[in-house]
């Protein structure tokens, strides 16, 4: 006797497969680096997969910089450092819950790092409010982190996104009119994004003629594009990140909206710049670190060491990495500690030391509040600079430390502080 | 207002093309071998690297050309290697073996050419718009709707005229019995993978010259192919072309009133399919095949 063996897919079985596949999505690959003796473990939730994917990786290749430097100095209260890194997908909060709940609890990290999703890093912040771990936010930029929901063992390394707007908001006026469409990625960093520009706008004239929330991962923008361009704006102010921001530009330009209207934005970075055709390397922007600071003492240094790790210039997203894991041992080393009370205490108004600054002026973590106040860079994106193929970005103007970053009160920050 | 509905109907049926497309070779493999394949953005995403590696050497239009071909052939020896082992097993296995090899083709593609994107450029006079007024129309996109028509066209000759397609189109309908009459099922099946992972492949090409190129360039555009699939009926190669097409505009429409749903819609809208016309817009009654 035979058993007839039925194989086709019925409608029933497919959507049942699909919606188990989708779910499986939700779980993501993880990569533990290598462990010594008792060491002081840093663990990094990050996005290794998903839209934020190389501008992730690329926040632990800087971290991990930090780490190999520490270690050759003495590591954390004479103890070795090790980096746990964990994926956090580039959108799923729970994932990022998980992951970091794993790195205190199963592997115990005394400090905890991430993220570049700004939902994420808010997620993260709250797990470690709970545990009462010290977390250095790399790249989350939206206000609240460090605002209305800041934590006395959270420190953020990124700006927020007020700051990025307050430093932008003038060269766009100036360079691309005041009647401005946005494209806006629809969480809480392009939420506060659009949201800081409006009112950093507003004081200088600025007139919002519309604007279009869109969804995390975004692929085809051309039906945004085609609306804002019918909306007759001076510029169209790009807010959307990584991945998407190139989808968006690229089609932007294949239509020839860059001759009808200006496109540009806020916060930009040379992750999206490099994976956009020459032609598409357009607008003006705000970068938060740059590597080409020619006469910046130890930023060669810095350039160097990435290079010779990864065959590419450091980014700023390298730049948040590294300086998010110095923060913890420096604080660590300033407190004689790792109680996250004691280290939270030392890291008010802390100054960067220039190796880890990497940029002019003194960047400090402003008491109170936790933020790093540091330099910007606006300027406009091209399609080759005289410092090589990945000089993708002219400086127009350094915004120096303090300049963008509004006040105290304006950050809504009303820090507790345990007993 | 009323104008950038217009646009944004025809620009949808742009879009849901380059969908259908996507679609279409997803359904190829669905019908003949019961494969849910949902490693086909892992195929699109090497057709689009290996397009990106080969364009200084052979330029644009050799990539195009070759790329697809290449994919095809490392469809072929999935399809040998991995996927053959698993008929005759509940398609579930198959479902959880593509799975995870979308994984590792996009592990694969992170591990070759990086994790950031690559700038994919195509020659510059494609992208010309055809007039200012319709500016969403350029040479490329016009391109790209002729290139999966062409396909499309081609697809049916083949299914419809030659000997290959007629045993396919069989073997959609009864297997067993095709392979009574003496047709080599084995052959059949990987041709027929083949011939889907060619689709995705050229798909890859064309996605590249729109999108970012990036590891995850194919995670992304799958999900539109399943909607597109479910709404215009399993097993109807006609009807995941209207699915694809139909999704296409509805995103486009709903972008003009509703712009955060964009992605959402179609979802709601294989939803009522399935709650009003669960076979689907063009699917048969029934058993699915």
């Amino acid at each position: 006797m035979t058993t007839k063996v039925d194989l086709s897919p019925t409608r029933r079985r497919f959507i049942k497969a699909a919606a188990a596949g989708a779910a499986l999505q939700m779980t993501g690959p993880f990569i533990i680096s290598a462990r010594g003796e008792q060491p002081v473990k840093i663990g990094m939730d990050d996005c290794l997969t998903g839209t934020y994917a190389a501008v992730g990786k690329n926040e632990t290749i800087g971290a991990q910089l930090a780490v190999d430097q520490m270690n050759k100095k003495g590591g954390i209260l004479g103890r070795p450092v090790e980096l746990v890194i964990e994926d956090s997908t580039s959108g799923d909060a729970g994932t990022a819950v998980q992951k970091a709940r794993k790195l205190i609890d199963r592997d115990g990290c005394e400090f905890l790092l991430g993220n570049v999703n700004s939902a994420l890093t808010l997620a993260m912040a709250d797990v470690a409010y709970e545990k009462k771990k010290i977390m250095v936010a790399t790249g989350g930029h939206t206000d609240a982190v460090t605002g209305a929901k800041c934590h006395y063992n959270v420190f953020r390394i990124c700006n927020t996104t007020q700051m990025e707007a307050n430093a932008v908001a003038p060269a766009l006026i100036k360079n691309a009119g005041k009647k401005w469409y946005f494209i806006t990625p629809d969480y809480a960093f392009g939420h506060t994004l659009q949201s800081g520009l409006e009112k950093a706008g507003g004081k200088l004239g600025m007139q919002k003629v519309g604007g279009d929330l869109t969804p995390l991962g975004t692929t085809d923008f051309s039906s945004y594009l085609i609306k804002a361009q019918a909306a007759g704006p001076d510029v169209i102010v790009i807010l959307v990140q990584g991945d998407d921001m190139i989808n968006c530009l690229k089609q932007a330009v294949q239509f020839g909206l860059e001759k009808k209207v200006h496109l540009a934005g806020a916060q930009q970075e040379l992750e999206p710049l490099m994976g956009l055709p020459p032609d598409a390397r357009i607008g003006t922007w705000v970068f938060e670190w740059y590597w080409n600071q020619p006469n910046v003492p130890h930023v060669k240094e810095f350039n160097d060491a990435i290079k010779a790790k990864t065959g590419h210039m450091p980014t700023a997203r390298t730049w948040f990495g590294f300086a998010a894991a110095h923060a913890c041992a420096l604080g660590a080393n300033h407190a004689k500690s790792l109680d996250a009370l004691k280290i939270a205490k030392a890291l008010q108004n802390f100054k960067l030391p220039p190796e880890v600054a990497l940029m002019p002026g003194v960047p400090y973590f402003r008491a109170g509040q936790n933020q790093l106040i540091p330099n910007q860079w606006v300027g406009h994106a091209i399609a080759k600079g005289p410092g090589g193929p990945e000089d993708l970005f002219h400086v127009d103007e350094v915004v120096k430390v303090g300049e963008a970053a509004g006040t105290l009160e304006e950050s809504e920050c009303k820090m507790q502080w345990p007993a | 207002m009323s104008q950038v509905l217009l646009f944004n109907v025809f620009n949808g049926l742009i879009v849901g093309a380059f969908y259908a497309l996507m679609a279409l070779g997803l359904s190829l493999i669905l019908n003949l071998s019961g494969v849910i394949n949902f490693a086909h953005g892992g195929f699109l995403a090497l057709g689009a690297y290996l397009a990106y590696t080969l364009m200084p050497h052979i330029g644009f239009w050799g990539a195009l050309l070759v790329a697809p071909i290449l994919t095809a052939i490392l469809g072929l020896i999935a399809e040998r290697l991995l996927i053959r082992p698993l008929y005759g097993r509940d398609p579930l296995y198959s479902l959880l073996l593509t799975f995870g090899l979308a994984y590792v083709l996009e592990d694969v593609s992170r591990y070759i050419w990086g994790a950031q994107s690559l700038p994919f450029a195509i020659p510059s006079w494609l992208t010309t718009p055809l007039s200012s007024q319709f500016f969403f129309l350029t040479g490329y996109r016009i391109f790209m709707v002729l290139l999966v028509g062409l396909a499309v066209a081609g697809l049916f000759i083949i299914l419809n005229k030659t000997r290959l397609g007629m045993r396919i189109r069989a073997g959609t309908l009864d297997l067993e019995t095709v392979s009574v009459l003496g047709v080599n099922v084995r052959i059949l099946r990987n041709l027929n993978f083949g011939l889907g992972i060619y689709l995705a492949g050229l798909a890859g090409v064309l996605a590249a010259g729109m999108l970012g190129l990036q590891p995850t360039i194919g995670t992304s555009l799958i999900m539109p192919s399943f909607v597109a699939i479910i709404v215009g009926g399993l097993g109807s190669l006609p009807g995941t072309l209207l699915g694809g097409l139909l999704i296409g505009v509805a995103s486009g429409v709903t972008t003009v009133y509703f712009p955060s749903a964009t992605e959402a819609v179609m979802y709601v809208m294989m939803g009522l399919v399935l709650l009003v016309r669960p076979r689907g817009l063009l699917g048969e009654e029934g058993r699915v095949q």
